[in-house]
């Protein structure tokens, strides 16, 4: 059933335009998740949802974090693209009551485009996050869609941390920040027989501004320490309309949004055009009406542009209104019950054998060199040597985090199932690596064309829910980038997954003068993992560097970070099939698995 | 006798003010931050590294023609100590207080990587605790720090090879009384080695330690 | 052969927006109190080039612009003899 249809049999009547509009962005793809909801509803969960995933850290702090993606802008303007992606991705974890301390970004270019890396570098070093990691990949298989996928991570105190809903009639709601224009608006047609935003190419080019960014950065930071705040959510793909909406209708709240009241950069602008600008660098602030003077009053200090837009009502009707105009009057959870795709149960088998299909080996340390990394002094483990590790400064109890993004399409590709189920394996290796606990992921998923070909979808969620079960790794957060196809040929199966671990000891054992092995197995059989991790934790309690990469023949990036340290390593690289169970360790480590010495460090 | 106080000036878009602050706590001063509207009760004033502005005109442009502006001239004349770290650098270039101009590094790109450094002026209060002609390791990050010499002046810290392009690989210069300090490098990120090097832990220091055996000029 | 001179005025197109030039835009109307109503930021390069006529230098200029100056999606460009 067309989504026009459904949406016109649940009201009880025709669509108005502005009804059209408004559900076009809804129930969007990018907003609705009409073909992935049903799958993420089984996936085993942590934390509490809302914007961004929420883990406990210690006792005092929490990490909130999340991987999104920007893929389509980016195939248009590269620059802007990546930008504006790492500014909705900032605004996100913010939302939690987190203050933003890293990024990490994983890309998948046919080269290396320099408005992707300028964009994301641009923007992570003006509002001054460091980027601390990321994985490039390079492969004609995305020579028309490239992938931007940027994690941001972000740590809150357990007393800062923010729902994303409203919590009772009466309060009100300040959105605040950059002011709004036509940005991200499509253009006249409006999509009256397919809603699926996704299809549907915006007009207008996002473009970001870093320094607003910033500065709400700290605004909201410093109305959540003097305790302003009740509930947040960031405003990003369906503008104040998506973050209006979400609030109230998760706790089946309504509200009254008044449209004259957001602050315009451009004039003569439709009441409906307000309500669904993508304008970037704004947040949504639920609290008291008593409180929301002081709310404003911040805002101002900051140079930024607020008010006071929306009242939240317990009727459960979501009414936007342009002075005394009704633009919009639908049920709240109408805007939230995007229409749900079939789901398919998928049976896995065991793994096929891989071949390999190598992605181009390139040395990323001068995309590294374009990224501050340092900002914030809390980088330990800068790129290079595996996941980054980062500490929270002023905990008792020095406590750290790793954090990791890792993929591999070239398994996708030949198997959706077991692409995903890897790539959780690996990244939990590498968390391992560096002495860190996995406490959760987050997962990108970036697929082709559902509707042309929904098993590799439905093969590729169930890979990560089975992985996670296994291994016990709750999903804290994720986001879904569909329809990457151009002219009918689409991308590989590409599952990003964003890790993080805490690390009790921040002295993570670093590359040392000495002689090489191989620990491990070079094929893979699943029911030795265990075992693997095992051992894994053991070496590095011991005091030794691992190293634990999926290609071992692509080690131009890690050569050049040890020459940094001023040492350099002659190996022969272990031989492997594409998918294995082999780490590399620096110093001889007991062991009970298989290891060999490959070479020497000097 | 009272402790060294430090007041860190943050802009709008400053952001390595919390490092710079993190950096004068742990030499022993007494250190807060101040906003442009602020006035200056110090004995240091740290002006952090950052995108003030989002350098979105010049760099350090606007920032320059803040209100505190003067009263951070006042503060020089009255001979209290001035450090300018990378956007703090630039600021002060713009403000006049520190001769030449910062433009963009030759390759055109942001660089972010640990480079080596050599002391040569130890004479200054920043520098006390170096030797002359000592090799030290500090982070850079920056995408305009090509120092353009327009007149001569006094260098205290150089790059050991080319990063940017900078005249004479010029990475920090004083003013002629060497009141005010400004580089381009990082040292509030380098006092831990933990970090990757703690040779900026001894600019901090030497500061501290010249306010102590000198007097501040707090009012 | 002759040399032409060319100064080529690049700004973002009027449906891109321009943040840096919205800011220093409203720090000369609120720090400076000199009302400006637009600002917007853009590049100017000069160039001469070597060509056989002016139509010819005009048109390998446009070429420029085309291919590597102007990033055609977000900007436009105004090319002028000077």
């Amino acid at each position: 059933m067309k989504y026009i249809d459904i949406l016109e049999s649940r009201l009880g009547r025709k669509a108005t335009r502005e009804e059209i509009e408004a559900f076009t962005v809804m129930w969007s793809e990018h907003c609705g998740y009409s073909h992935t909801k049903g799958y993420i509803r089984k996936l085993p969960k942590a934390g509490t949802g809302g914007n961004a995933g929420i883990v406990p850290l210690d006792d005092y702090h929490f990490l909130a974090f999340k991987v999104e993606s920007h893929n389509h802008p980016s195939a248009i303007e590269p620059f802007n693209g990546a930008a504006t992606g790492v500014g909705g991705i900032i605004r996100d974890v913010l939302a939690m009551g987190a203050r933003p301390t890293a990024i990490l970004d994983s890309l998948h270019m046919d080269k290396i485009i320099d408005g992707i890396i300028e964009g994301i570098s641009d923007y992570g070093n003006s509002i001054g996050v460091p980027t601390v990691g990321g994985e490039l990949r390079i492969s004609n298989f995305y020579k028309h869609n490239p992938l931007v996928n940027v994690m941001a991570v972000g740590v809150g105190k357990n007393e800062h941390l923010i729902q994303s809903r409203a919590t009772s009639p009466g309060q009100v709601i300040v959105i605040f920040g950059g002011a709004t224009g036509r940005d991200g608006i499509h253009g006249a047609s409006f999509a009256s027989e397919d809603l699926t935003g996704e299809k549907a190419t915006k007009l207008s080019i996002q473009v970001g501004d870093p320094f607003a960014e910033k500065l709400l950065i700290e605004a909201f930071l410093e109305m959540v320490e003097k305790g302003l705040v009740e509930g947040a959510q960031d405003l990003g793909a369906g503008g104040v309309l998506s973050a209006t909406s979400e609030l109230v209708a998760r706790g089946g709240l309504g509200a009254v949004v008044h449209l004259e009241r957001v602050p315009l950069r451009e004039p003569d602008m439709l009441p409906i055009e307000i309500l669904i600008s993508e304008s970037q660098e704004r947040m949504a602030v639920v609290t008291s009406p008593d409180k929301a003077e002081k709310v404003l009053a911040i805002v101002k200090k900051h140079l930024l542009f607020g008010a006071i837009v929306a009242e939240v009502t317990d009727d459960g009707r979501y009414i936007a209104k342009y002075k005394d105009e009704v633009v919009l009057d639908v049920p709240a959870s109408l805007l939230e019950e995007s229409p749900e795709e079939t789901i398919y149960d998928y049976t896995p088998s065991s793994p096929p054998k891989f071949k390999w299909i190598r992605f181009k080996n390139v040395d990323a340390h001068d995309v590294f060199e374009r990224y501050d990394y340092m900002v914030g002094t809390d980088t330990i483990l800068p790129p290079g040597f595996g996941p980054a590790v980062m500490r929270v400064k002023n905990s008792s109890n020095s406590v750290g985090y790793s954090l990791s993004i890792h993929s591999r399409a070239d398994i996708g590709v030949q198997d959706p199932y077991w692409g995903a189920y890897i790539t959780v394996l690996e990244s939990v290796r590498k968390t391992l690596s560096v002495g860190a606990k996995p406490l959760a992921l987050t997962d990108g998923i970036n697929y082709a064309d559902p509707d042309i070909e929904p098993m590799g979808l439905a093969a590729q969620i169930r890979g990560l829910k089975d992985a996670c079960e296994n291994f016990g790794i709750p999903v804290a957060s994720g986001n879904a980038s569909l329809y990457n196809t151009y002219k009918g040929k689409g991308i590989p199966p590409t599952m990003v997954i964003g890790m993080v671990g805490r690390i009790d000891n921040l002295n993570i054992p670093l590359p040392k003068k000495g002689p090489i092995y191989a620990v491990g197995f070079s094929d893979f059989k699943l029911e030795r993992e265990k075992e693997l991790l095992t051992e894994i934790t053991k070496i590095v309690n011991s005091g030794r560097f691992v190293l634990s990469m999926h290609d071992y023949n692509n080690l131009t990036t890690f050569n050049h970070v040890l020459n940094n340290l001023g040492l350099h390593m002659k190996i022969q690289p272990p031989r492997t099939e594409p998918v294995h169970q082999m780490i590399i360790v620096f110093g001889e480590a007991k062991t009970t698995v298989p290891s060999r010495k490959i070479g020497y460090c000097f | 006798m009272s402790i060294p106080k430090a007041q860190v000036v943050v802009y709008p878009g400053s952001n390595c003010d919390r490092d710079a602050l993190w950096a004068c706590k742990y030499v022993g001063f007494d250190a807060e931050f101040i906003d442009i509207h602020s006035d200056i009760d110090a004995d240091l004033l740290v002006l952090p590294g950052g995108f003030s502005y989002g350098d979105y005109l010049r760099v350090g442009a606007v920032a320059a023609r803040e209100p505190i502006a003067q009263k951070i001239k006042d503060f020089v004349d009255r001979a209290g100590l001035v450090i300018g770290i990378c956007n703090g650098f630039q600021i002060l270039v713009e403000m006049g207080l520190l001769d030449g101009a910062l433009l963009q590094n030759s390759n055109g790109r942001f660089l972010s990587k640990i480079v080596e450094l050599e002391v040569l002026d130890n004479t200054t209060p920043f520098t006390s605790y170096f030797l002359k002609g000592e090799r030290i390791r500090l982070p850079i990050a920056h995408g305009f720090g090509r120092y353009v010499k327009t007149c001569d002046v006094n260098t205290v810290v150089r790059y050991v090879d080319d990063v940017n392009g900078s005249d004479e690989l010029i990475a920090g210069i004083t003013n002629a009384n060497k009141n005010v300090f400004g580089l381009m490098p990082h040292p509030e990120r380098a006092i831990e080695k933990i970090l990757g090097s703690d040779d900026g832990l001894r600019v901090f220091l030497s500061a501290f330690n010249y306010i102590r055996n000198n007097g501040g000029v707090r009012l | 052969m002759q040399k032409y001179n060319f100064v080529i005025d690049i700004q973002y197109k009027s449906n891109v927006r321009d943040p840096r030039g919205e800011t220093i835009k409203r720090v000369l109307n609120d720090e400076y109190s000199i009302p400006v109503t637009s600002l917007r930021l853009g590049k100017s390069v000069h160039l001469e080039i070597e060509a056989e006529s002016e139509e010819i230098a005009l048109e390998m200029v446009k070429k420029a612009c085309k291919e590597l100056l102007v990033n055609t999606v977000t900007e436009t460009f105004e090319v002028r003899k000077i």
